[in-house]
């Protein structure tokens, strides 16, 4: 079980990265520019939810980048829910 | 738990930084406790002793301080990364011959064995980085 | 985690080695890992293979030179280095020819890999 906390957008080798790494049972965070992903309709959406892992959206950083209304399946939360999701997850990695 | 961050972004370049003061706050409020903050590469700019920023941007840089003086954590910088971006303190600037200090007296400049060790002895090691 | 209790850290590398000064930061992690007698292992993933190219020649840009960087972690008991098997091919890489014996692996390879650490440093 991984924690990835996702900083990178949608084009970026670290987006495409993550998307492969991720395995089931794993969570993904979407924070600072990863936030784009939870863009309902857009590839990056499609392309995680594809993998079947948890998946949530900071909300601080969602409302900065005016990603006010993500896709379905984004689990919102605020830095103390993300405080909440490392202590589940033994283990985190940072992409970006 | 005992937390350790590693922190690789600089305050200037996006907000990866504040969130990092941010998520420590929010560990420590929900009873955690936090060994020590480790500060690599650009994130070491946080120590910025100097740096100014337009009163409607907040200062990134006072999110840390507040961390160590209201709850008393550990703030490394490493060494070689502080030198290559002008943080000093005044040991550092003696030796080579700088001006003056250029980090904030709350940030420890010191090796790399400080993260070794918050490694070895932290249940969660998070890092900040982009 | 290891059975006398010390925690293992996997440091991932997934930069290239001269863009940015992530990629020194990190095998400056790793040698001060060695050196304390930290155990640490090297995930090299995505553009992080490309630090594994034999022909480095960063003297003339007065840069640290990544891949003799490399060739010295067996000297600092670092083994067990892993690569990237799909971004390694995507670049066309020849293995053989890396500065230090890696060990290639697929994408759940990676993955079964990086949940056996207590500690994961992505930089």
């Amino acid at each position: 079980m991984i924690l990835h906390t996702l900083n990178a957008s949608p084009a970026s080798p670290a987006f495409y990265d993550c998307a492969k790494v991720v395995l089931a049972g794993d969570a993904v965070v979407l924070m600072g520019d990863g936030v784009y992903a939870a863009l309902p309709g857009s590839k990056g959406c499609a392309e995680l939810q594809a993998t079947g892992v948890e998946l949530y959206l900071l909300i601080p950083d969602a409302q900065v980048a005016g990603v006010i209304h993500p896709a379905a399946g984004f689990i919102t939360i605020d830095m103390s829910g993300l405080v909440g999701l490392t202590e589940r997850f033994p283990r985190q990695h940072a992409w970006y | 738990m005992i937390y350790s961050l590693l922190v690789l972004s600089s305050p200037i370049s996006g907000y990866c930084s504040r969130s990092a003061a941010h998520f420590a706050q929010c560990v420590i409020a929900r009873g955690h406790s936090i060994h020590r903050v480790f500060f690599l590469d650009a994130g070491t700019v946080a120590s910025s002793a100097y740096s100014v920023f337009p009163p409607e941007e907040g200062d990134p840089v006072r999110d840390w301080m507040v961390l160590a003086e209201q709850h008393g954590v550990d703030l490394v910088i490493c060494v070689s990364s502080a030198l290559k971006y002008g943080m000093l303190d005044q040991v550092e600037a003696t030796r080579h011959e700088r001006p003056g200090p250029t980090s904030n007296p709350m940030f420890t400049i010191s090796g790399l064995g400080q993260l070794v060790d918050a490694c070895a002895h932290s249940d969660r090691l998070i890092t900040f980085g982009g | 985690m290891k059975q006398d209790g010390k925690k293992t850290v996997l440091v991932v590398l997934k930069h290239s080695p001269y863009g940015s000064s992530l990629a020194k930061a990190s095998l400056d992690v790793a040698l001060a890992a060695g050196a304390f007698e930290q155990a640490i292992d090297l995930l090299f993933l995505g553009d992080g293979v490309l630090q594994l190219l034999p022909d480095q020649d960063s003297h003339k840009l007065g840069l640290k030179n990544v891949s003799r960087q490399l060739a010295s972690l067996p000297f600092y008991d670092i083994n067990s280095v892993y690569v990237d098997a799909e971004a390694a091919a995507r670049y066309n890489l020849d293995l053989t020819k890396a500065p230090i014996e890696t060990r290639a692996l697929e994408q759940k390879q990676m993955h079964q890999l990086m949940v056996g650490y207590d500690h994961l440093l992505g930089f």
